[in-house]
């Protein structure tokens, strides 16, 4: 493979939200409002404004910015989520997104059992949940309680089994929101690591995080996004405009 | 396309067994009698009404056993209201997954489905105890059901597609739907014959119901020991394939907004 093969393409990506969309809408709703003689009135909110970049193979790339800043929707995207409402986003590779822990669990299973559905929802094969099974279970230290329903589990061990499962796999294209670290403090040190080793790795990662701190260390390039808008585009040196320019929203 | 297809399958098939193997755990792990539920359910349900309506209303169906006749058809509908039942709230109890990771979203229908189709293979065991115990008897031609099953399957399915998409924008489809479920189950002539509705006008009505095809195909064979007549056939079909597609065509017109609902 060449060196500087593109893994990821983001192209004019724009995302529009309305806002007007009742979630879980009911015809009960419908004959309130109507009643109000109140309409249903198109608010439409922009999250992504005509996203470019691109990410070589094996780079790192941190996203910073402020708090609804449109990050996590990016990463959505990427992922192949949401589909973006213009643009295009190409990724080469097997994406992996770190999902929220535990969100493929189902309670009533084993622990045995939830690593091969959990897998299977992040899109693993048998196989592949075959042969890592030891490890997972290794790295969860929850040999014990193997057959054990889940929903028998402390908080701490959900999250350990979860943690497990989902850093299993080398992927091409890993996708983080937030560094994961779970469990009791010896576990924190242990995924934590695990993540970094993972980032670490010659993977190509998309890593979002409010520490700045972790972006400096991990990242060979940084984009920085505000109001859906890329501010800049750079190296480590965003990063110290960045806190300027939060000191400054500050003061 | 047809390799893109092909790779698709491969790659979500281990999941889509994962999902179906889960519901049957969760299913029979905590029941003492666990599977067998399966097959004395429709049993019971059939002594049911057959005590009602052989006592109560004296229903019957002349020339053929009552009890397996309405054994065939409660089967079959059962199948369905319990499949499309499940398929439409399958993809909105899964929002937490579709909000976090791709998958082709058709899988929570199509696990559900399947899970319950298996289901209904179990259920043929009672039916053909039945069929054995009243002295109805076997004949060649019930190598030809699984046919009308198969039409039955792809009938499920794809209204179970359009029912899911539905209750995605529409949650008071969960009601709804259990008061469509309760008329259709009166407007399928599971426990009485078609022929007592003596309105030419409400006859042909009824006929327009799919499940009655599905039902009437079964019968014909099961009951009757003959080849069902050519009409039957192109119906099971029109109805099946025709709902399947549709269901298909609505669910990945509307898959991507689905999100927006979460």
């Amino acid at each position: 493979m060449e060196q500087n093969q593109y893994m990821v393409e983001v192209e004019n990506v724009s995302m529009r939200f309305n806002l007007g969309i009742e979630k879980g809408f009911s015809l009960k709703q419908w004959f309130v409002d109507v009643g109000k003689g109140k309409k249903h009135e198109k608010k439409e909110f922009w999250a992504l404004t005509d996203l470019t970049f691109k990410v070589k193979k094996g780079e790192v790339i941190g996203f910073i910015g402020s708090n609804g800043a449109g990050k996590s929707t990016l990463l959505k995207v990427v992922a192949g989520v949401m589909k973006p409402t213009k643009g295009e986003v190409k990724t080469y590779g097997t994406v992996c997104p770190m999902i929220e822990l535990g969100a493929g669990f189902d309670y009533q299973l084993t622990a045995r059992e939830n690593i091969y559905l959990n897998g299977a929802i992040m899109g693993y094969s048998k196989e592949l949940i075959d042969r890592k099974f030891q490890e997972i279970v290794d790295f969860s230290e929850l040999q014990e309680f193997l057959d054990v329903p889940v929903q028998n589990f402390s908080s701490g061990m959900i999250a350990r089994l979860a943690f497990s499962v989902a850093t299993i796999v080398d992927p091409e294209i890993l996708i983080v929101d937030e560094i994961l670290s779970v469990g009791d403090m010896a576990f924190q040190a242990k995924s934590e690591n695990k993540m970094l080793s993972m980032i670490g790795g010659g993977t190509t990662v998309l890593f979002v995080s409010h520490s700045i701190e972790q972006i400096r260390k991990m990242c060979d390039k940084v984009v920085w996004i505000e109001h859906g808008h890329v501010q800049r585009i750079g190296g480590k040196e965003i990063c110290d405009e960045y806190i300027e320019f939060m000191n400054g929203k500050q003061g | 396309m047809l390799n893109n297809l092909k790779y698709v399958f491969k790659k979500y098939n281990f999941l889509l067994r994962q999902l179906v193997s889960r519901d049957f755990k969760v299913k029979y792990k905590r029941s003492v009698l666990g599977v067998l539920w399966s097959l004395l359910y429709p049993v019971l349900t059939m002594a049911v009404m057959a005590i009602v309506f052989t006592n109560v209303f004296k229903f019957s169906t002349p020339g053929v056993n009552y009890l397996v006749y309405l054994m065939s058809g409660l089967i079959i509908f059962n199948y369905f209201s319990e499949a499309s039942n499940l398929a439409m709230s399958s993809v909105v109890a899964n929002f937490s997954l579709i909000n976090k990771v791709y998958m082709p979203k058709y899988i929570f229908p199509l696990s559900k489905c399947i899970f319950v189709g298996i289901n209904f293979l179990l259920t043929l065991i009672p039916l053909y105890a039945i069929i054995l115990l009243t002295g109805t008897g076997l004949n060649v031609y019930h190598l030809l059901l699984p046919y009308g099953y198969l039409c039955l399957f792809m009938f499920t399915l794809g209204f179970g597609l359009i029912l899911s998409t539905v209750a995605v924008f529409l949650r008071d489809m969960f009601y709804i739907y259990g008061v469509v479920l309760t008329l259709w189950t009166y407007m399928t002539p599971i426990m009485y014959d078609i022929a007592i509705i003596d309105h030419p006008l409400l006859q042909s009505l009824l006929k327009c119901n799919p499940l009655y095809w599905f039902v009437y195909f079964s019968r014909r064979i099961i009951l009757y020991g003959v080849v069902p007549e050519l009409n039957a056939w192109i119906y099971c079909m029109v109805f099946g394939l025709g709902f399947l597609l549709l269901g298909v065509l609505i669910f990945k017109k509307n898959q991507d907004k689905f999100i927006y609902y979460v």
